[in-house]
C-alpha cells in the first residue's frame, strides 16, 4: 500500500516536473542543434557513435563572462548511483565538450546531465536520457556497385549496392543491430528517392536510366531506435548505353521485306493460275444439256439432224426397256446368224434380193431399238412364227409376215420345207410381196418360252402398194438405220393394215397412258385389260369390221392428257380412242416425232 | 514421537503431492505432441537452438517497439513524449542487478548470461497478462495493440522454454523454474487507478520498461552466440 502511494506520488511530481521545464533533450534523442545565444548557457546535445562512449556539448550562450575554462561544469547522474558526478573527461581539443568512455557509459539506464556554474551555484540546464537514444551510428563504409543486367532494349539495367558496417559499430557482437536505408538519384536531381530499411548490407536497384549517371549514398540506425547517422560518401553509378539498334534494325528489315515479298508472290501466283483458280472457287454451273448434242443445235438446228441424233441416244432405250422387262425377252432368233451379215436389212425388208439368205429379218431382238411400240419391225423365223401361231389354223389366214414371207424369201419356204412347219408359208401364193406386207406386226400372245405371238393383220392387198413401198424404202432404210425406230407416218406410208379388232388391236395410245413415253412398252397391251403384258387372247378375225389403223399421228395434246391423232388418210377409224379433248397445241411435227420438250409438255 | 513421525509423514506428503505443481510450473523439457504425451523429439543442434532463441528476443524487441510507439501515439500526451528519452524511471527492480557497460557485460559469464535472460524473461510474464487486461479496459485502444501485447505474451513462454533448453544443453543445469519469485514485486499493478491520465503514465512506462528489458536480453543473447562462435573477438578489449 504505501509502494503503491510512493509510486503514484512520483508519477504526478514526475509529470508537473516535465510540464514545467522542457528538456533540451528532444524525445527523439539528443540533436546538435544550434545553439540558443538568447539563452543562457544550455546544452546543445549529447551523440554515442557506438553505444559505448557519448559526448555532450554545451554554449554559454549570452553570458560572456562564463567563457573561461571551468566556470561551467558537467554532473551526471545516473539511476545505478543517485549521486552527482562531474563530467569524468573534459575534451581538450574541443571547447564545451563533456566526453563519457566506456567505463562511465552505461546503456539500459537513464543519464541526468546538469550544467552549473560552481562559484554560483546556479544550474543552468539538466537534461535526462538513456544512451540507447542518443545514439547515431557511423556511416556505412566501403560502398559499391555491380551491375547485374542490362534491359534488351538497352535503356534500363539493374545494379547491386554493397556497403560494410561502421566498423565502430559491435555488430558482429550484437552490441548494434543496425539497419540501412538506400538512397539514390539521378546526378544533380533535387529528390532523393529513398528505399525500405534493409537490415543486410546490400541493396538491389532497379530500373535505371543508361547514359545517366546515378549518385547513391546509405545510412544506418539502430533497430528500434529513430536516430538515423550520417550519410556514407556517394558513389556513382553510370552504365554506358549499348548501341543495339544495328541489332533490331536488320531484323525489321528482314521482316518487312520478307512479308511485301510473300504478299508479291501470292498476287503473281493468283493472277497466273487465274483460270484454274476460278474453277476451283467458282466451279462453273453446269449448263442443262444432252450428252452428245450440242444445246445450238437444239435451238437452230434442223429437226432431221435432230431426230437422227435423238434416235440414236441411248438414254430413250434404257427407258423404253427397263420398265418392261419382258420386252428383252423378246427372242427373235435367226438360224444364221452369219448370213445377216451378207445382205443389208433393207433387202430383207423389201423381199428383192433375196439369194441364199434365209433369213426374213435380221433384227436381233436383243438389240432394243425403239421397238417397243406398235411397231414390231422385228420379224420372226418363219419358224417361229408359225410356231407361235398354234391357235390360227393359218392356211386360211393371211397371215401378214407368213404370207409375204414366201414370195420373198423363197429359199425361206423351201428351207421350211424340211420343217414342220406349216405349209401356209407357201401355199400362200406370193400375192403379195414384201412391200405389201405389214411391216408391223400386232403381239397378241407371248409363248411361255418367250416368244412372240403376233396377231394377223388386215392386209390391204393392193398392188398399187408396191409404189408405195419404194417409196418407203428410203424411210425404211432410215429405219433400218436407225434401228427400228419408226415413226407414225412411216407407219402409215407402209399401210398400216387394220388392227383384227379395236378391242384388240393396238391401242397405240392408251387413254390412260399419255402422259406417259409414248414409246414405252405399254403400246403392246390392250387397252382393255390391264397394263401387265401377258398374252392377250386372239382375236377373232372380224371381217366386218372396216380396216382399222393401228397407228396414227399425233396431231395434238388434249388438256386432259389424251392425244389426238390424225386420223390415217386411208383408213377412216383410228388407232387411238382418244376422244378429242382439247389439248394444248402442238406445234406440227413432220416427222411425227415428239422432241423431248415437247414431251415435257405434254406433262401437266 | 508421533507427532514427530506425523509431522515428518505430513511433509513428505506434501512434497509428494506438491511434486505435480512443482513439476507443472516447471518448463517442459521434453517434447509433446498435440495430445499431450510425451513424444521423442526430433533433435536440434545447439547452434541452431540459439540461433532460434536469438530471433524470438530480437522479434519480441521489435514489437515491445512498436507497442510503446503505438501506445505513445493513442495515449500520451505530446510533451510527455520524453518519458521515453529516460528509459523507464520507473521499472520493477531486479533481485540482481545487471551490468549497463559493454565491457562489465563482457565479463559476464555465459552461465549468468543465461540466467539473466531466463530471469528476465520470467519477470515479465506477470506484468504482461495485467498489461492485456489493462489495455483492453481502455475505449479506443487499437486492435493493433491489443494483439502485439498478446503476441508478445506468447512469444515470451517460447523464449523461456527455449532458454531453459539451452541452459540444459549448455551448463548441464536442470532446472525447475517457477516465476514465483516475482510475485511479490507485482502488487503495485494489482490496484486500478481511477485516474486516467495515472494509468496511462503507468501503462506507458511498463511499455518502456518492457521495451528496455527486451534488449537486454537479446544483446545477452547475441553475445552468447558471438562468444559461442568467435570467441576471439567478442571477449572485452
Amino acid at each position: 500500500m504505501a509502494e503503491a502511494m510512493a509510486y503514484s506520488l512520483s508519477l504526478s511530481l514526475l509529470y508537473l516536473g516535465l510540464l514545467c521545464g522542457n528538456g533540451l533533450v528532444s524525445a527523439r534523442g539528443s540533436e546538435l542543434f544550434t545553439p540558443d545565444p538568447s539563452r543562457g548557457p544550455h546544452f546543445t546535445g549529447c551523440r554515442s557513435r557506438e553505444q559505448e562512449t557519448f559526448r555532450c556539448w554545451w554554449s554559454t550562450g549570452t553570458f560572456q563572462n562564463l567563457t573561461e575554462p571551468g566556470a561551467l561544469r558537467v554532473f551526471y547522474q545516473t539511476k545505478n548511483a543517485l549521486e552527482w558526478r562531474e563530467c569524468p573527461d573534459y575534451t581538450r581539443t574541443v571547447e564545451n565538450e563533456c566526453y563519457f568512455n566506456k567505463t562511465f557509459t552505461h546503456i539500459w539506464t537513464s543519464y541526468c546531465i546538469q550544467l552549473r556554474s560552481v562559484p554560483q551555484n546556479i544550474t543552468y540546464d539538466d537534461t535526462c536520457f538513456t544512451v540507447e537514444n542518443i545514439v547515431h551510428p557511423d556511416p556505412p563504409i566501403g560502398l559499391n556497385w555491380t551491375l547485374l543486367n542490362v534491359s534488351r532494349s538497352g535503356l534500363h539495367f539493374d545494379v547491386l549496392v554493397r556497403w560494410a558496417p561502421p566498423p565502430s559499430a559491435d555488430v558482429q557482437m550484437g552490441w548494434m543491430s543496425l539497419v540501412y536505408q538506400v538512397q539514390y538519384r539521378v546526378k544533380n536531381a533535387s529528390h532523393w528517392e529513398m528505399l525500405d530499411l534493409e537490415s543486410g548490407t546490400q541493396q538491389s536497384l532497379y530500373g535505371l536510366h543508361t547514359d545517366k549517371e546515378c549518385e547513391v549514398r546509405v545510412r544506418c540506425k539502430m533497430l528500434a531506435f529513430d536516430n538515423f547517422g550520417e550519410f556514407s560518401d556517394s558513389i556513382f553509378v553510370h552504365v554506358a548505353q549499348i548501341p543495339s539498334k544495328e541489332s533490331t534494325f536488320p531484323t525489321t528489315l528482314v521482316l518487312i521485306f520478307g512479308v511485301i515479298g510473300v504478299v508479291i508472290l501470292l498476287v503473281l501466283l493468283i493472277f497466273s493460275q487465274q483460270q484454274r483458280l476460278m474453277v476451283i472457287f467458282l466451279p462453273p454451273i453446269p449448263a442443262p444439256k444432252i450428252k452428245g448434242i450440242d444445246p445450238e443445235l437444239l435451238k437452230n438446228g434442223k429437226l432431221d439432224q435432230l431426230n437422227s441424233l435423238l434416235s440414236s441416244q441411248d438414254m430413250y432405250k434404257p427407258d423404253f426397256y427397263h420398265e418392261d422387262p419382258w420386252v428383252e425377252f423378246i427372242q427373235l432368233d435367226l438360224d444364221d446368224p452369219a448370213e445377216k451379215n451378207e445382205s443389208s436389212d433393207t433387202q430383207h425388208l423389201l423381199g428383192l434380193s433375196r439369194s441364199g439368205s434365209s433369213h426374213v429379218l435380221n433384227f436381233k431382238s436383243d438389240d432394243d431399238s425403239g421397238r417397243a411400240s406398235c411397231y414390231d419391225p422385228e420379224l420372226p423365223n418363219p419358224e417361229d412364227l408359225a410356231s407361235l401361231l398354234p391357235a390360227h389354223s393359218g392356211r386360211g389366214e393371211n397371215h401378214p409376215l407368213v404370207s409375204s414371207s414366201s414370195p420373198s424369201i423363197p429359199d425361206l419356204g423351201i428351207q421350211q420345207t424340211s420343217e414342220v412347219e406349216e405349209t401356209p408359208i407357201q401355199t400362200q401364193p406370193a400375192v403379195h410381196s414384201w412391200g405389201n406386207m405389214d411391216f408391223y406386226a400386232q403381239v397378241s400372245d407371248f409363248t411361255p418360252a418367250g416368244g412372240v405371238v403376233l396377231s394377223p393383220g388386215q392386209l390391204n392387198s393392193s398392188p398399187e402398194k408396191k409404189k408405195e413401198e419404194e417409196n418407203e424404202k428410203k424411210i425404211q432404210l432410215q429405219l433400218l438405220s436407225d434401228g427400228a425406230y419408226t415413226s407414225e407416218n412411216t407407219a402409215r406410208q407402209l399401210d398400216v393394215p387394220p388392227s383384227p379388232g379395236p378391242e384388240q388391236g393396238y391401242h397405240a395410245f392408251p387413254t390412260q397412258a399419255v402422259e406417259g413415253n409414248l414409246w414405252n412398252g405399254e403400246y403392246l397391251v390392250s387397252a382393255g385389260d390391264s397394263q401387265t403384258p401377258y398374252l392377250l387372247p386372239e382375236a377373232p378375225p372380224a371381217p366386218t369390221l372396216p380396216p382399222v389403223s393401228d397407228y396414227t399421228v399425233v396431231q395434238e395434246v388434249d388438256a386432259q392428257h389424251s392425244l389426238l391423232l390424225n386420223p390415217p388418210s386411208s383408213q377412216p377409224a383410228l388407232c387411238p380412242h382418244t376422244p378429242n379433248k382439247h389439248l394444248p397445241a402442238m406445234p406440227t411435227m413432220p416427222m411425227g416425232y415428239l422432241t423431248p420438250d415437247l414431251l415435257g409438255n405434254l406433262n401437266p | 514421537m508421533c507427532v514427530c513421525v506425523s509431522s515428518v509423514l505430513q511433509v513428505w506428503l506434501c512434497c509428494v503431492s506438491l511434486w505435480p505443481c512443482w513439476l507443472s510450473h516447471a518448463v517442459p523439457l521434453d517434447c509433446k505432441d498435440e495430445t499431450g504425451s510425451l513424444a521423442h523429439c526430433t533433435s536440434i543442434s545447439q547452434e541452431k537452438l540459439l540461433d532460434r532463441v536469438i530471433q524470438h528476443a530480437e522479434l519480441i524487441y521489435r514489437v515491445s517497439e512498436e507497442s510503446c510507439t503505438l501506445f505513445e501515439e493513442m495515449f500520451v500526451p505530446y510533451p510527455l513524449h520524453t518519458l521515453r528519452n529516460q528509459g523507464g524511471n520507473m521499472c520493477h527492480t531486479k533481485p540482481f542487478p545487471i551490468p549497463g557497460s559493454k565491457s562489465e557485460i563482457q565479463q559476464i559469464s555465459d552461465k549468468w548470461l543465461l540466467h539473466s535472460v531466463l530471469m528476465l524473461v520470467q519477470s515479465w510474464m506477470e506484468p504482461l497478462m495485467y498489461l492485456q487486461t489493462t489495455l483492453n479496459r481502455y475505449d479506443d485502444a487499437p486492435d493493433a495493440l491489443l494483439n502485439k501485447t498478446k503476441w508478445v505474451s506468447d512469444k515470451l513462454l517460447s523464449l523461456e522454454q527455449g532458454v531453459v533448453v539451452l541452459i540444459r544443453k549448455m551448463l548441464d543445469e536442470g532446472i525447475l523454474t517457477s516465476s514465483s519469485i516475482f510475485e511479490h514485486a507485482l502488487n503495485p499493478y494489482d490496484e486500478q487507478s481511477p485516474e486516467m491520465l495515472e494509468s496511462v503514465l503507468r501503462d506507458y512506462n511498463l511499455l518502456i520498461c518492457f521495451k528496455k528489458d527486451a534488449h537486454k536480453m537479446e544483446t545477452f543473447l547475441k553475445l552468447l552466440k558471438c562468444r559461442q562462435s568467435n570467441k576471439l573477438s567478442c571477449l572485452s578489449y
